[in-house]
């Protein structure tokens, strides 16, 4: 450490407490940002440079350690700080000399920028190319309020407003910035901190899953935000005379300085150029929440089930029935979705997951109840659907249809249901408009007939 | 890590504390502070004495005098009525509004006037700044013709802060309350759980997504409570000028991307903070940026005279008392009894819940249930209070506002109805419990526009038309059962505002709802029968059956209201 001495004035000494609290932090903190699984490593060097390079990025962004299980858990947490005492008594017992560690203070706060800064641009620039909140499908919109969970209203909520959905991106990617900086670091907390409570507490409130994880980034910004709050707090509140920060690292030798600045350089083209680059390139071909492969040519859209025929009986109309179909809708990707009064099993994955294969992007049915959602499969020639539940509840739950199509708003579905009983259905496109679009032609004050 | 002891470095540097700078007699202060505006220019360097405050420059000085008038003008309340509500308030039955009133004002000198431009409502802001910067240059005019300077810039400056302060304070915890007692965006009725998403307008979804999250509402009324109090303590207003800067921005954000309609209302808090920050940012870039000793200057008057002490500490725990403590009591009494924007009376308790429509007649003539009919009710509710929802495939007129304001009688707080489309009709009732009879009127009141914001609606209700005839559709003997609407909630929620709010807002009743007339027939509520007229002159029989809708979304764990 001899190379990165503090610069004059020498800093005075640490009292015994400091020293022994600054030793836990230190050993704490390195362990949750240090990844230490093989794994990470692993897929670190199986990154894909194409396409996927952002999803890669975003899940290695997201390592925190885990000793038991993938949750994220705060036993994970006392695992870590249990190691921490541990090796903080070993460290106070042979290095009792020091008078400060105010140089690897320093160090422990790179480490914490770099690693808070890459958290936030992987939400950052998803946000920014809104992605991680698709306008609703479809079937979304014909889903009633209640049907869904908490979390899921979230993202819908973010979902109908991608200007908003960009804003908070942007304003996560300036915090990010402001940590590359030493001497920004501290804006940067004030923008992140209230920001990522913010996060924090939506996790809890709606139910989503990575409570524990936002929570862990506010510690590392809280220790960097620490370290310039006593002096803020001296400055603007007990208006007494403030010292700056007075430590930087000297870089003595050439090769120090030229890897300070290819490290610096390389982070920010990987993290930000190269990141945000495929983000956006993402955007452009869809939100990877909702699958690529298209569906039935010209279909898209909400169907009234007029006629529902099972093994040749003809049942009617009804909102109680739990086999008849009530409406249907056909996304502009592979997906069916059919209202009936069969409940629906939900499925609560509340964590951010992007997903390269189709079958796995289940964000349109996750957390939804009230309607079925199948992805399928056309035989254009044998004009047949088949249909398979995109619900992991539903693992083996299969439709064979045979469809009809005599002009463009009549759909005839005929062949065998999940129970492999024979069905016949006549769907009727319904010309549906939507209030959540109209509303912003007339404006608040505007009346509408709907 | 050490805390510096930087006390050598200030005997150095020949500093004194703050604690102690107080202690000089503020006459001698404030003849140091003029002597060093006199020369208008930089003071000589051996001015010992005169060194504690920079000079200020004159271009410093003319943007002073503009921000002072700017500041001053949209601080302080310029319309009558807000004036006429503090004096007409009854201290004694006090309303949550009519504090809320008090600390709820905007810039508004110009109105509405068609002369000049609205720009998204910020119009108003430019013209005041116009007004200001003219006014500005005029005060500088006349200081260069009198040559004289009599006024101390540090002194305006601090009372001008202290001003925007308490203004920004003030302002933002008389809207945290509502979030802080979750009541500004209540938890949807089981009429909108039904409603589908895309039947609702961006805004009513966002309101909704705060709302089914009562203690995330809570959270963030807590946030707005803490910025506000954070503001009435100097030591603390940089913490608070902070966390409302940062809220309301998005804040503002939100209402422009939903179309909320109160972006003006939340960037005026972000103008105020931005105000107050301004303040630190010398000191702040110095600190952090250029990584030098700061040593703050601040400029305190000092409250030396026993009368200016009493006033100050008089008038500081008046407004804490006021707007924090009493604030916050009639809040929690309005979230528990009376929550504005949802009704206050108890419905008819064995009607409570969703129901399938199994029969329905209309004119003697049964009709089955298709959803694509455009007369047949598909489904139907009864709420907690007094709403009758059900849903017919048929066009309706829309209300697109926010369903906000503060209306006293049930049949207008229309936050169920407001911004919501499918088909979905929503009828307040009046229950005659002897007869079993519902006297129903549609939420819905044509030519009823949308109103501009939160509030801000005391005393502009169009109140043109009374009925010239006296309105008898209920009769004497039903209105003698059903009761008046003031007493029926808890005693303690009572308001000389609810009083007079009910009589005024049914004078303005105008005849114009649709209106239903329903005898009820149930034993426990699980078949409920309705026969009677509708608001066609169709008589129609309705067999209802309740059915257990189970929800995904989480239900709620804050109640407001007390409909037990």
């Amino acid at each position: 450490m001899s190379a990165f001495e503090s610069t004059p004035p020498p800093t005075p000494a640490w009292t015994k407490a400091e020293k022994v609290l600054f030793r836990f932090v230190f050993i704490y903190f390195i362990i949750q940002v240090i990844p230490l699984s093989w794994q990470f490593y692993r897929d670190l060097f199986s990154i894909d440079w194409g396409a996927f390079y952002y999803r890669d990025l975003f899940h290695l962004s997201r390592y925190a350690p885990h000793f038991f299980g993938q949750d994220d858990t705060f036993v994970n947490w006392a695992v870590v700080a249990l190691i921490a005492l541990a090796g903080t008594v070993i460290w106070s017992l042979r290095d009792s000399t020091r008078t400060d560690y105010t140089a690897l203070f320093y160090w422990l706060r790179v480490v914490l920028r770099y690693r808070l800064a890459i958290a936030v641009f992987a939400y950052g620039f998803i946000k920014l190319f809104p992605l991680l909140a698709p306008l609703p499908s479809i079937s979304n919109l014909n889903t009633p309020y209640g049907d869904f969970t908490a979390w899921k209203l979230f993202s819908l909520s973010l979902g109908i407003v991608p200007s908003y959905e960009s804003f908070l991106g942007l304003v996560e990617i300036v915090g990010g910035l402001l940590l590359l900086n030493r001497k920004t670091t501290a804006i940067g907390t004030l923008i992140i901190i209230p920001f990522l409570g913010n996060v924090f507490v939506s996790n809890l409130a709606y139910e989503g899953g990575e409570s524990v994880y936002s929570l862990l980034l506010i510690t590392f910004a809280l220790v960097l935000f620490g370290y310039d709050a006593i002096r803020l707090f001296r400055l603007v509140s007990l208006e007494q005379p403030t010292l700056p920060n007075r430590f930087k690292p000297v870089f003595t030798e050439t090769w120090q300085r030229y890897s300070r600045l290819a490290l610096k350089s390389s982070f920010i083209f990987f993290a930000v150029f190269l990141y945000g680059y495929k983000t956006y390139a993402a955007y452009k071909t869809g939100s990877y929440q909702f699958p690529k492969t298209a569906g039935l040519p010209g279909a898209a859209g909400v169907y009234d089930v007029s006629v529902f025929k099972l093994a040749d009986e003809t049942l009617p109309y009804s909102k109680t029935d739990s086999v008849r179909w009530q409406d249907v809708v056909f996304e502009t990707w592979n997906t069916i979705s059919i209202k009936s009064n069969r409940p629906v099993i939900l499925d609560r994955t509340n964590t951010e997951r992007i997903m390269a294969d189709d079958a796995s992007r289940t964000y349109e049915q996750a957390g939804s109840a009230g309607r079925h959602y199948y992805r399928y499969q056309v035989d254009s020639t044998r004009h047949v659907l088949a249909l398979t539940n995109r619900n992991p509840n539903y693992p083996n739950e299969t439709l064979t249809l045979q469809y009809e199509r005599d002009g463009s708003n009549q759909i005839i579905l005929s062949g065998l249901n999940e129970r492999r009983d024979s069905v016949y259905v006549v769907l009727n496109k319904l010309n549906k408009k939507y209030l959540l679009n109209e509303a912003a032609k007339a404006g608040r004050r505007g009346t509408l007939k709907l | 890590m050490a805390l510096p002891d930087i006390t050598p470095e200030r005997q150095d540097l020949g500093l004194i504390s703050p604690e102690e700078l107080t202690q000089i007699p503020i006459h001698e202060r404030q003849h140091v502070a003029s002597n060093s505006q006199i020369s208008g220019k930089q003071q000589p360097e051996d001015s010992k004495s005169a060194s504690r405050y920079r000079a200020w420059t004159t271009a410093q000085k003319i943007a002073f005098r503009i921000a002072f008038i700017f500041f001053t003008v949209i601080s302080l309340p310029t319309s009558a009525s807000w004036y006429k509500n503090i004096f007409s308030l009854d201290w004694l039955h006090l309303h949550y509004r009519d504090l809320y009133d008090v600390a709820r004002f905007q810039p508004n000198i110009l109105g509405r006037v068609s002369w000049w431009p609205v720009w998204l409502g910020y119009g108003e802001w430019v013209f005041i700044l116009l007004v200001s910067a003219a006014l500005g240059l005029i005060w500088t005019a006349v200081i260069k013709i009198r040559r004289a300077e009599p006024r101390d810039y540090n002194l305006l400056y601090y009372w001008l802060r202290v001003v925007v302060r308490y203004r920004a304070g003030i302002g933002i915890i008389g809207f945290g309350f509502t979030k802080l007692l979750p009541t500004q965006l209540p938890y949807p009725s089981l009429g909108l759980l039904n409603t589908n998403f895309g039947d609702l307008t961006a805004q009513k979804i966002y309101w909704l997504s705060i709302g089914i999250v009562p203690w995330y509402e809570v959270f963030a009324g807590v946030v707005e409570v803490l910025a506000g109090a954070l503001l009435f303590f100097r030591a603390t207003t940089f913490w608070g000028a902070v966390l409302l800067f940062g809220a309301l921005a998005d804040i503002v954000y939100v209402n422009l991307a939903y179309d909320g309609g109160v972006h003006g209302y939340s960037s005026y808090f972000v103008l105020l903070s931005g105000f107050l920050l301004i303040y630190y940012v010398k000191d702040l870039y110095n600190l952090l940026i250029r990584e030098q000793l700061t040593i703050p200057n601040y400029y305190y008057p000092s409250f030396g005279k026993i009368w200016q002490k009493i006033g100050r500490i008089g008038l500081k725990t008046a407004t804490i008392g006021i707007f924090l403590v009493l604030l916050f009591w009639i809040q929690y009494v309005n979230f528990r009894y009376d929550p504005y924007k949802q009704p206050a009376q108890k419905g008819v308790r064995e009607l409570r819940g969703n129901y399938a429509v199994s029969e329905f007649r209309l004119n003697n003539k049964e009709i089955p249930y298709s959803p694509v009919d455009s007369l047949r009710w598909q489904e139907a509710t009864f709420e907690n209070w007094s709403t009758l929802t059900f849903k017919v495939n048929r066009p309706v007129p829309l209300d697109l506002s926010n369903g906000g304001g503060s209306p006293m009688r049930d049949l207008n707080r229309t936050f169920e109805l407001t911004g919501v489309a499918g088909g979905q009709r929503v009828f307040y009732y009046d229950a005659d419990p002897v007869n079993h009879v519902l006297y129903l009127q549609d939420k819905y009141r044509p030519g009823r526009r949308g109103e501009d914001s939160e509030g801000d609606t005391s005393g502009k209700r169009d109140r043109k038309k009374t009925l010239e005839k006296p309105d008898n559709w209920i009769p004497a003997t039903a209105l003698a059962n059903i009761g008046p609407e003031y007493s029926k909630i808890e005693p303690i929620a009572l308001t000389t505002r609810r009083a007079k709010g009910i009589k005024s807002e049914t004078r303005q009743e105008d005849g114009k709802r649709k209106r239903m007339i329903l005898n009820y027939q149930t034993t426990d509520g699980s078949r409920v029968v309705l026969t009677g007229i509708t608001e066609n002159k169709d008589s129609i029989y309705v067999v209802l059956d309740r059915i257990n809708r189970p929800y995904a979304l989480s239900k709620s764990t804050l109640n407001a209201g007390e409909y037990q």
